[in-house]
This record gives C-alpha cells, sequence and structure tokens, in this order.
C-alpha cells in the first residue's frame, strides 16, 4: 500500500513542470557548487604546500647566526584543508590562512580571504553546503505542501479515504515519494562529488576522509528528514494548500535566514568578547611584570640571576658554565607563554562558548545544527581552527627553545654576537600537523547532533499525528 | 476612484489579520536590527576612546622621560630612549589614525566587522600596521550581522511580498474579482490601488520605524551630511520596495492560483538574494582572481632575505639616492638603525609590485561588482546603504589611502632625524605629525548612491509598466 | 437597454455563442434556458466585457461594451451564482465600497441601511461581517448593490440555484419589483419554474445559438418544459 502510494506521488511530481524546473535548477548549482569547490580545494592545498616547503626551506637555508636572530626570523605556518573542506568552507574565509612563529610573540593568523573579497561576498558563497542546506529544503517545502492540503481541495482525499486507505500508509507513502523525488537529486549529485573527491585528493586521503563524508551524509538525511516530516505535517494541518505554502516559506525563513544572524548576534551578547585593543592591552601589562628577554634591569631578572647563580653554585655571572641570556630569554618565553595561554585560551573559551549556544539555538531552528555538524566534518569550523592554531603554537615553542638551548649551552660568553653553525637549523625538526579524526569531530557536535535527530523524529512523529487527525474537508 | 479603492484596501487590510502580525514582528525585527547596530558603534567608539588615551597616556610618560633625560637623568633602557628619534617613530610616538563611525554607521555593519578602524602608525612598514583586526568569533562573522540593513535587504522584500503576492489572484478565488469588474472601474486602476495603499503602509512602516529607530539608536542628526545621507537611505528603501511591488504585479499579472504566485515570488526573491550574488562573487574572482596571501607572505620574505643579504652595500646606495638625509653630515655605516631604515625601504621597494597587483586585482573585482551589481536589486541595495551608513569598502579604501599619506608624513618627518641622530626634546614631541580623518565628500558618496537608486528604479518602472501593459490581457472569465 | 448584435464568441474554433442577436428593452425580464454549456454565461461575460467577442458586439443603452467598458458598466448590475463580496467587511462597509465604486459616494449611512430594508435585509445584519452571511443574505447585498448604482440592467447569472424555496421566491419578488420601475433584466437560469413565474420573456439556447424565444404570457408552465425539452433532445 505505501508502496503504491509513494510510487504515484512519484509519478506525479516527474509529471510537474516546477518540480522538474526547480529540481533542474537546483541540480545544477549542486553541480557547478561541487566543481567549485573542487577547484578551490585543489587551488588552496596547492599553494599550502609550496609555501610550506618554502618557509622550511628558508629555515633551513639560514646562514650561520645567532639562534636567537633566527628564532625571530621564524617560520611560517599554513593552515591545511581537508578533503570534505570543498563541500563546505565554512569559517575559513573568515580565519586567517597563515601565521608567522617567531619569538617572543603568538601572532594573530592573518589575512581573511573575505578582507581581499567585495561585500557580494557577504550574500554567501555558493557551495555544496549552502545547496544542501538552503536550497534543497525549499525543493521539499515546493514537493509536499500539497500534499494533504491540495488532495483536500481537489477532493481527492475524501475519496481516498472512502476507499479504506490508512492515513498512517498515506503519511509513510508521501513521504516516501517524496524522499524517490529527492533522490533522483542527491545520487547522482553524491556520485558526481564522490568522483570529483577522487579526483582532486592525492591517493590515500579519499580513504582517510571516509569517516567524515559518511557521517556527513547522514546528518544531511536527517536534516532532510526534518523538512519532509514538518512540510507533510504542516499540509495535513493548514486549512488550504496556500496557507501551508505560506507557513512552510515562513518556517524556511527562520530556520535559514532569522536564526542564524539573531542567534550570533544574541551569543555576542552572553558572552561578549574585548576588543582587540583591550586584550592587547592587558597581555601587554602583563607581560611587562616579567622580564622581555632583552632587557635584564628589572626585578624578575635578578631573582632569575639568583636562582641561576644558585643552581649552578656560582656567584657571579661570569661564573656560569652556561650562557645566561639564553636562560633568560628562555625565561621571558616561559612567562608570556603563561600570559598567552590565559588569555588566548579565555578568549578561544569565549568563542566556543558562543558556538555552543548557536548549536543549542538548533533546537529553535534545525539549521543551526546541521551548519555546526557540517562545518565540523568538513574541518573547516572553529574548533578545528584553534586545533591547528594550538598545533603551530606549541610548534613555535619548540622551536624557540630549541634556539634559546643552543644559545644557553653554546654560546659560551659570546652572548648575541655567537652564531650557531647551519646544521643547528636541521635539528629542528619540520612542523607537522595531523589534523584531528572524524570522532573528535562528532564528540564536539553531540548537541547538534542529538538535536538533529530528535528533530528529525519529532517532525515524522508530528506528520503522523495531525494526518491521524486531519480533517477530510 | 483611486483613493477610494486605497481607502477600501486600508480597510480591508486592518480587518485582516495578515498586517496585525506582519507589523509588529516587522518593528522588532527592525529595533532588534538597530540595536545591535548601535552596540557595534558604541564598541567601536570606545575602543577609538581607549585608543586615544593610550595615546595621550604614552606622549606624558615619554615626555616625562625625555625631560628627565634632559636634566641629566638616564633612560631607563639604552635601546628605548626616547630622545632619539628612531624609537620615538616607531615605538613611544606612534598616532592612531582613528576612523570614526559615520553618522548612519549603527544603521548597516557592512564591511567594517571585517576591516581594522584604527591604526598605530609607526615609522616602520605599512603592513605591520595595517593587519589588526577586531577580535571577532569567524562564526559570527560567517553568519553576518543581524542588523536594521539585513531587515531591509532580506526580510523588507518579504513583508512585502507577503502583503501583496495574491494581489489578484486571491479577488479571483474569491470571486470578488468579477464583482469588482462589473463597476465601472479598470482592472489598471483597481491594481494601482491596491499596490498603492500597500505601497504607502509598507514604506510607512518602513520609514517610520526606521527614523523611531536612528533617533533610538542616538544617530546624531547634527552630524554634516546627517540629513542628506537620511534622506538617500529612504530613497534606497523606497525604491527597492517599489522594485519588489513591482515584481508582485508581474507575477499577480500572469493570471496563476496564489499558491504558484508565492512559489514564483519566493523563488525570485531567492535567486535575487542567493544564486545571483554568489555566481557573481564567482564571475569577479575568476576573472580578476586574487592572488593568494600565501603568495605574498613569502614574497615579503625572500625580499627581506635578499635586501638583508645586500646589507651594507644596499646602506651606502640609500644614502646616495637621499642626499637630503645627511644634511651633509656623514652616515655611519656601522649604524644599525640607518642599515635596517635601509634594509626597509629595499623590502618595500622589493615587494611593491605583488602588493600592487593586489590592489589591482581587488579593485578590478570591485569595479566589476559595481558594474554588474544591477543584476540584482539585492546587490545595488547592499552597496548603497553600506555607503550611506559609511562602511563600505570604498570608504575605507579612502581611509586607507590618507592613512598612507600620513605614514609617509611621519617617515618624512622622522627619516632625517634618524640619519642625522638628532635628540628630541620635549618639545619636539608636540610637533610630532598627527592623523585626522576626513570623509569622503558627501557628494561623491552620493554619486554612488542615486546610481544605484536608479539601478533600483528603472527595473521597477519597467516591470511597473510592462505589468500594468499585460494586465490588458488578464483572463477574467474562461 | 442591453442589445446583443451578431454577437459571438469562438474558441479555437468552435462556437460558445454564435450570432446572438437580441434587444431587451426598459421593464422586460428575459430569462435564458439552456443547458450546460449552452452559453449563457458567455452570454453574460460578453455583456459584461470579461470576455472579448470575436465579432459582433454587445450593447448597453446603445453603447458598445468593449469600445467603453467603463461607461457601460455604470448602467448595470451583476449578479453571479455566488455574490462575493469581501468576508473581513460588514454588508453594510461592502454595500458602500461597491456604490462609490459606481459612482455614487454620497450616500448617507441612512441611505444606505434603506437599500437593505428595501430589499429585506435586518439593519442589524449590516454590521455584521460577510463571513457570517448564508448565501441568501449575499445575494440580497447584490441586489442591494444594485439599487444603490441605480442600475438600468441587471445581469444574472443562475442567481437562485442553491436558494432554499422561500429565499428563491424573495428574490423573484424583488426582482419584479425592479423590473416594475424600468430595469431590464438578462438571467441565466435552470429554473423553468422561476423564468416562466418572473420572466417576460424566455430564450432556450442550444450549442451558442439561441434557438427559440417565447413570451411567458402566452404560455403555460407546462407547455415551456415541453418545448424545453423538445429542443433538449434531438
Amino acid at each position: 500500500m505505501i508502496v503504491k502510494i509513494a510510487r504515484k506521488e512519484f509519478t506525479e511530481m516527474l509529471r510537474d513542470g516546477r518540480f522538474r524546473w526547480a529540481a533542474a535548477i537546483v541540480f545544477a548549482l549542486l553541480l557547478a557548487s561541487l566543481v567549485m569547490g573542487g577547484k578551490h580545494y585543489r587551488d588552496v592545498k596547492r599553494q599550502h604546500d609550496l609555501a610550506q616547503a618554502e618557509t622550511r626551506d628558508q629555515w633551513l637555508r639560514q646562514p650561520a647566526k645567532n639562534p636567537h636572530s633566527a628564532a625571530h626570523y621564524g617560520i611560517y605556518a599554513f593552515k591545511p584543508k581537508l578533503l570534505p573542506a570543498m563541500l563546505d568552507r565554512g569559517v575559513d574565509p573568515f580565519v586567517g590562512q597563515s601565521v608567522w612563529l617567531e619569538a617572543h610573540k603568538q601572532n594573530e593568523f592573518k589575512f581573511k580571504p573575505a578582507q581581499d573579497a567585495t561585500a557580494v561576498q557577504r550574500f554567501g558563497e555558493l557551495t555544496a553546503a549552502t545547496v544542501l542546506q538552503l536550497l534543497i529544503p525549499l525543493l521539499i517545502i515546493l514537493l509536499s505542501f500539497s500534499a494533504f492540503a491540495g488532495e483536500r481541495e481537489q477532493g481527492t482525499l475524501r475519496q481516498l479515504l472512502s476507499l479504506g486507505v490508512r492515513k498512517t500508509d498515506l503519511v509513510w507513502g508521501k513521504a516516501l515519494g517524496v524522499s524517490g523525488a529527492l533522490a533522483l537529486l542527491i545520487v547522482p549529485a553524491t556520485i558526481v562529488g564522490v568522483v570529483a573527491l577522487a579526483m582532486v585528493s592525492d591517493n590515500g586521503l579519499l580513504g582517510a576522509s571516509a569517516g567524515r563524508m559518511a557521517w556527513l551524509f547522514v546528518s544531511y538525511l536527517l536534516y532532510f528528514g526534518v523538512f519532509i516530516g514538518v512540510s507533510l505535517a504542516v499540509s495535513a494541518w493548514a486549512k488550504s494548500s496556500q496557507m501551508a505554502l505560506v507557513v512552510l516559506l515562513a518556517f524556511w525563513i527562520v530556520n535559514g535566514l532569522i536564526a542564524p544572524r539573531a542567534v550570533a548576534d544574541a551569543a555576542k551578547r552572553v558572552h561578549p568578547t574585548p576588543s582587540a585593543f583591550a586584550f592587547q592591552q592587558t597581555m601587554d601589562r602583563e607581560m611587562q611584570s616579567g622580564p622581555d628577554g632583552h632587557d635584564t634591569a628589572d626585578k624578575r631578572a635578578e631573582a632569575l640571576k639568583q636562582k641561576v647563580l644558585k643552581q649552578y653554585g656560582v656567584d657571579k655571572l661570569e661564573a656560569l658554565p652556561v650562557n645566561f641570556a639564553g636562560i633568560s630569554l628562555q625565561e621571558g618565553e616561559e612567562h608570556s607563554n603563561v600570559v598567552f595561554d590565559k588569555h588566548y585560551s579565555e578568549l578561544w573559551n569565549r568563542f566556543e562558548r558562543q558556538n555552543r549556544l548557536k548549536q543549542l539555538a538548533g533546537a529553535v531552528a534545525p539549521m543551526l545544527a546541521i551548519q555546526s555538524v557540517s562545518m565540523s566534518l568538513a574541518g573547516t569550523d572553529f574548533a578545528h581552527h584553534r586545533n591547528f592554531a594550538t598545533a603551530a603554537e606549541s610548534y613555535r615553542r619548540f622551536l624557540v627553545k630549541k634556539m634559546n638551548d643552543d644559545m644557553t649551552f653554546n654560546a659560551g660568553k659570546e652572548d648575541f654576537s655567537y652564531l650557531a653553525k647551519p646544521a643547528l637549523w636541521q635539528t629542528v625538526e619540520d612542523f607537522r600537523y595531523d589534523a584531528p579524526s572524524a570522532s573528535w569531530a562528532l564528540s564536539q557536535q553531540t548537541i547538534s547532533l542529538a538535536l538533529l535527530t530528535l528533530w528529525c523524529l519529532a517532525a515524522l512523529t508530528f506528520a503522523a499525528v495531525t494526518t491521524a487527525k486531519m480533517r477530510v474537508d | 476612484m483611486l483613493t477610494r479603492i486605497m481607502r477600501h484596501e486600508w480597510r480591508s487590510l486592518v480587518a485582516d489579520r495578515t498586517l496585525w502580525i506582519i507589523a509588529p514582528l516587522f518593528a522588532l525585527l527592525i529595533g532588534y536590527g538597530v540595536y545591535n547596530g548601535t552596540s557595534w558603534v558604541s564598541f567601536q567608539r570606545s575602543t577609538l576612546d581607549a585608543a586615544q588615551q593610550e595615546e595621550r597616556d604614552r606622549f606624558a610618560k615619554a615626555k616625562a622621560e625625555v625631560a628627565s633625560i634632559e636634566q641629566g637623568g638616564q633612560p631607563a633602557s639604552a635601546f628605548a630612549n626616547p630622545r632619539l628619534p628612531s624609537v620615538a617613530a616607531g615605538r613611544t610616538a606612534p598616532r592612531y589614525a582613528l576612523l570614526p563611525p559615520a553618522p548612519l554607521a549603527a544603521l548597516s555593519v557592512g564591511q567594517s566587522d571585517l576591516y581594522p578602524y584604527y591604526f598605530k602608525v609607526s615609522s616602520q612598514s605599512k603592513q605591520t600596521f595595517t593587519t589588526n583586526d577586531e577580535i571577532e568569533n569567524p562564526t559570527n562573522l560567517l553568519a553576518g550581522r543581524f542588523d536594521l540593513a539585513f531587515v531591509i535587504i532580506y526580510l523588507y522584500p518579504l513583508l512585502i511580498l507577503a502583503l501583496s503576492y495574491n494581489l489578484l489572484s486571491i479577488e479571483r478565488e474569491q470571486g470578488t474579482l468579477q464583482m469588482m469588474m462589473s463597476q465601472p472601474v479598470s482592472l489598471r486602476t483597481f491594481v494601482t490601488g491596491k499596490i498603492g495603499l500597500r505601497a504607502l503602509v509598507v514604506l510607512a512602516l518602513a520609514a517610520g520605524f526606521s527614523l523611531a529607530g536612528f533617533l533610538l539608536g542616538g544617530v546624531s542628526l547634527n552630524a554634516e551630511g546627517a540629513w542628506l545621507r537620511l534622506l538617500l537611505w529612504i530613497g534606497i528603501v523606497a525604491g527597492y520596495g517599489a522594485f519588489w511591488f513591482a515584481l508582485a504585479v508581474a507575477v499577480n499579472a500572469f493570471g496563476k492560483s496564489s499558491a504558484t504566485n508565492a512559489m514564483a515570488l519566493a523563488g525570485l526573491w531567492l535567486v535575487f538574494v542567493l544564486p545571483i550574488p554568489s555566481l557573481l562573487n564567482v564571475a569577479v574572482t575568476t576573472i580578476y582572481p586574487v592572488p593568494s596571501r600565501v603568495e605574498m607572505v613569502q614574497a615579503t620574505r625572500r625580499a627581506s632575505a635578499e635586501a638583508t643579504a645586500k646589507g651594507s652595500q644596499l646602506l651606502s646606495k640609500y644614502l646616495e639616492d637621499h642626499p637630503e638625509l645627511t644634511a651633509g653630515n656623514q652616515a655611519d655605516p656601522n649604524d644599525f638603525v640607518t642599515r635596517s631604515l635601509a634594509i626597509q625601504s629595499e623590502t618595500e621597494r622589493l615587494i611593491q609590485p605583488v602588493i600592487d597587483h593586489f590592489d589591482r586585482q581587488v579593485l578590478g573585482q570591485q569595479s566589476l561588482v559595481d558594474r554588474f551589481r544591477f543584476l540584482s536589486p539585492a546587490i545595488v541595495t547592499q552597496a548603497a546603504l553600506n555607503d550611506i551608513a559609511g562602511t563600505s569598502v570604498a570608504r575605507y579604501r579612502h581611509f586607507l589611502s590618507l592613512v598612507d599619506e600620513f605614514h609617509k608624513q611621519w617617515r618624512g618627518h622622522f627619516t632625517p632625524r634618524i640619519v642625522q641622530k638628532a635628540l628630541l626634546s620635549a618639545s619636539d614631541y608636540d610637533r610630532f605629525p598627527s592623523f585626522s580623518f576626513g570623509e569622503e565628500p558627501t557628494g561623491v558618496v552620493a554619486k554612488r548612491v542615486l546610481a544605484g537608486l536608479f539601478g533600483l528604479l528603472i527595473p521597477a518602472l519597467v516591470i511597473g509598466w510592462l505589468s500594468l501593459r499585460a494586465l490588458r490581457r488578464y483572463q477574467l472569465a474562461g | 437597454m442591453l442589445e446583443a448584435v451578431n454577437l459571438s464568441k469562438h474558441y479555437n474554433g468552435t462556437a460558445a455563442l454564435d450570432a446572438l442577436n437580441l434587444k431587451i428593452e426598459p421593464g422586460e425580464v428575459f430569462c435564458l434556458l439552456g443547458a450546460n454549456g449552452a452559453g449563457k454565461t458567455t452570454t453574460i461575460n460578453l455583456f459584461l466585457n470579461f470576455i472579448e467577442p470575436t465579432s459582433g458586439s454587445a450593447k448597453i443603452k446603445g453603447l458598445d461594451v468593449t469600445a467603453q467598458p467603463l461607461e457601460t458598466k455604470r448602467h448595470i448590475a451583476y449578479i453571479p451564482e455566488q455574490v462575493m463580496l469581501y468576508k473581513n467587511l460588514t454588508g453594510l462597509e461592502n454595500l458602500e465600497y461597491f456604490s462609490a465604486l459606481a459612482g455614487h459616494d454620497k450616500y448617507s449611512r441612512e441611505q444606505l441601511l434603506n437599500f437593505f430594508d428595501q430589499v429585506g435585509l435586518q439593519r442589524e445584519a449590516a454590521e455584521r461581517r460577510v463571513g457570517t452571511y448564508s448565501k441568501g443574505m449575499r445575494q440580497k447585498v447584490g441586489i442591494a448593490i444594485a439599487l444603490a448604482k441605480q442600475a438600468r440592467a441587471l445581469l444574472l447569472d443562475e442567481p437562485t440555484s442553491g436558494l432554499d424555496p422561500k429565499a428563491s421566491n424573495e428574490f423573484s419578488e424583488l426582482l419584479k419589483k425592479l423590473s416594475g420601475q424600468g430595469v431590464a433584466v438578462l438571467m441565466a437560469t435552470h429554473d423553468l419554474f422561476r423564468a416562466k413565474e418572473s420572466g417576460t420573456r424566455v430564450g432556450i439556447m442550444k450549442r451558442g445559438k439561441l434557438v427559440n424565444q417565447l413570451r411567458t404570457e402566452e404560455i403555460g408552465h407546462t407547455d415551456l418544459e415541453r418545448i424545453y425539452l423538445e429542443h433538449m433532445h434531438d
């Protein structure tokens, strides 16, 4: 019975010119976004790979120089992209793509791609995620707003029920019909997507991100389930198909348009972040309460001096078997690292609290839940950015310490005129970053995934309940 | 006759629930939008105040230290002697270049959340101080701000469409259209009256709520050009509204059912706010690809390595090229500060072509967008509202060019003193150049906005005229 | 008052109305009879200029309706099977609006209520929203509109179908009253009994043609039914 109903729905949709047009447009946009996403991924990956190799090369080719100068010269880290990033660009346009790792400072990521774009970009980029999050739900609404309301207006609902068709069969049949029509769109797009991925990815990458891709697929199916359920429920409940359409469009607008912005601004109010100016000023102030490595005049330096003298059992710096400048520089690093850790982690925790609020708001608008899950699995959300920033920062600390230690143990009395041999640069291992696993990403998204599942179940139940109670005419 | 119809439509609207749901909702959205915009502006203002305060404190401290050194005291650190022009130019005396929010800034956040609005201008290269972005959760930047401009660009058309998608179709579906047309009224008069009243109501709502928002949001109308900008704002809102009303009439003129009209109009709305802008963005970035900043980072690094390697040979050439700097005195080729000046100048010379290339591409994109924005009234409106609010890229670029001049002036002031190893006195600190921001001439902004206004009104008139013509063939009966 | 001269309407070659010639004088009530699709509603739509004739012309007070669509509508009132009014407005508001559109915007409230009295609608009903009205009440508002606009001709499209006998009777009485005042009436109907009762002439239509015209005073009710069925058979 259900299958028969589904087949009839499916045939009707295929014959509906409106659906054919809408589906063709959505499909074309989906394909275009996949192609562009793939190209973008490949370009960025090539640039970053080249730049990462070049910055390493520059590091290795430094002439003999003071290790501290080398630490100042530093190295750049470029944020790598994960393969699924071609589906969802996430926050990537709004975070810097590279960071300079140098002595004394935890630098900000510089150069947001959005800054080099025009204001048109603020309308949103055409990515597969946009199509999946906004356009396909609209298509579902167009497919199913008249599912019951329309049959009621035509009088066919009366006919159907007089034949003894069960209302629940009707709901599942219709849901299946809509899913079938949708599958016509999604299955080919998925195939194209996987082929595109295979084409742009180097060997092995596709397999590595298979977990993330599978979860993305499931999450989007849940999201579509929400819209199928809600659309059928509203269609059964509404007095006329026109009313069903208006109500569903309103839901779509609140979900896709109003909620993300309204919640972003609300989150900013609940967990405010400081201005960059105040942030820097506070850090500077705290930094000054310790030696900055160049200055030996202040109290902290004196304390350090006493400590080191005591440790080596000598009474003046000249008698030390090690270079005091190196120790002092490292002490400065350790102090500023404490300050950086405190402030950056507080700031980033605030960002994450804001983002968690957005995840919770997924209870109101499923868009917020799927957006969060999708960015996370694509590796383009803030958590992944932070993960990379943290890895880069700990590499910076490793590199700077290595330089300072060389100074401490090899500079002797020469201080800053000591020159280290180029062999030293080789001893600093290259920066390697392994992106976190799919399960790590999922563990950040428990709220969103739970809400998405709940939404889907609730919507389908809602559809079943309203249909069971619906009026015949 | 027209006023008759409009009066009747008003009565019908009042009797209907739709307006009573929509109007307060719209007021609420506008209120929230203005509230968010206002907080952003006051956030910026307090940051600018803090920066000015920091500058005053820093100057006072430096002057006190200079005075004490002049009286024979010792500088706290030999590296940081505030009497040295190099220290003053790069460390103790850098001045802030501030971009104050324009009078109507609270109405549209625009691009202002993406670009810095103050720079600490020092003698170092521009790249060191022009990348101090404001702190913002990137997820929020992605979502965009809920400001008044958002309400107008996205939601205001929906309000218009909600009131007029079934303008004629509902009359036909409920049978009143035939009753109506058996009266001595032409269909065009009838439609004009219906749409006219709705336009009046919507415009009154939009203008009224916005004005209330401006006043509550503390927009100061005393500021120069504020009234003109306000007028332009209302003009753009009216023009944008006219476009959507015209479109609603056009869709109704096809004589399809209300549900089909709703679908068609929702589809058109979506096309104008999503695919067209994003495809335009794709086109623009394909025609004028901005090279990756990653490459620029690398180019800068290469240039600086090259310049450093040339070292002392660079210095003598630098001094040869700038005889005015030494003013007859002999410069010390081993001097660290002078030498780094030379290296810096060479590095900047080397990377200038890369930066120029960037600017050319970004400008190329912008000029394409300016030309093709007319493809979507939403883009036209976004550009115009940002211009009026002073949160467009154009105003930011204007600011950058002023900063650029100021940076040159700053270096021009200090470089000779650095090379000549002059020692600064406390009173010298009062004579350092300072930055003041002058707005783009209002006329220039008004011209851009008016072009946008025509870009809205002309399609609106054409569509309106065509659909009134099409109404002649409207099928009243099988 | 109402005149059709060789009035024809073709849809893709098939004639919905074929060379209709008809003249209705003031005070006459002309009833059009015929099966569904015989061309009755087409005739009325042509007089209303809702559709354009393929050839011939429809005239009201000697004026061609396609040439002067607005002027001719000043003189007519249209009452369809269902008088559709603005549901959210009261009967009085609807009446005021429609008569104002017809150019009579000087009526006082009392005058308007008077029209309600004339068509037999209670004054308290006039203040209620039309959404609550029964079908008969809405038809009466339709007549009130005709009265208020001082129509010289009425175009009625099955105005009594679906009315209960009492309401139907009241409606006929009103028609008689109007024709007594010199109003010309063109009514399409299926109701032979009503046609005989309130009509002065009847016309039988078949496949777009007016096949017979009779004076009601000359025939009995059973004759009319017989003649009608004869036409329908072949």
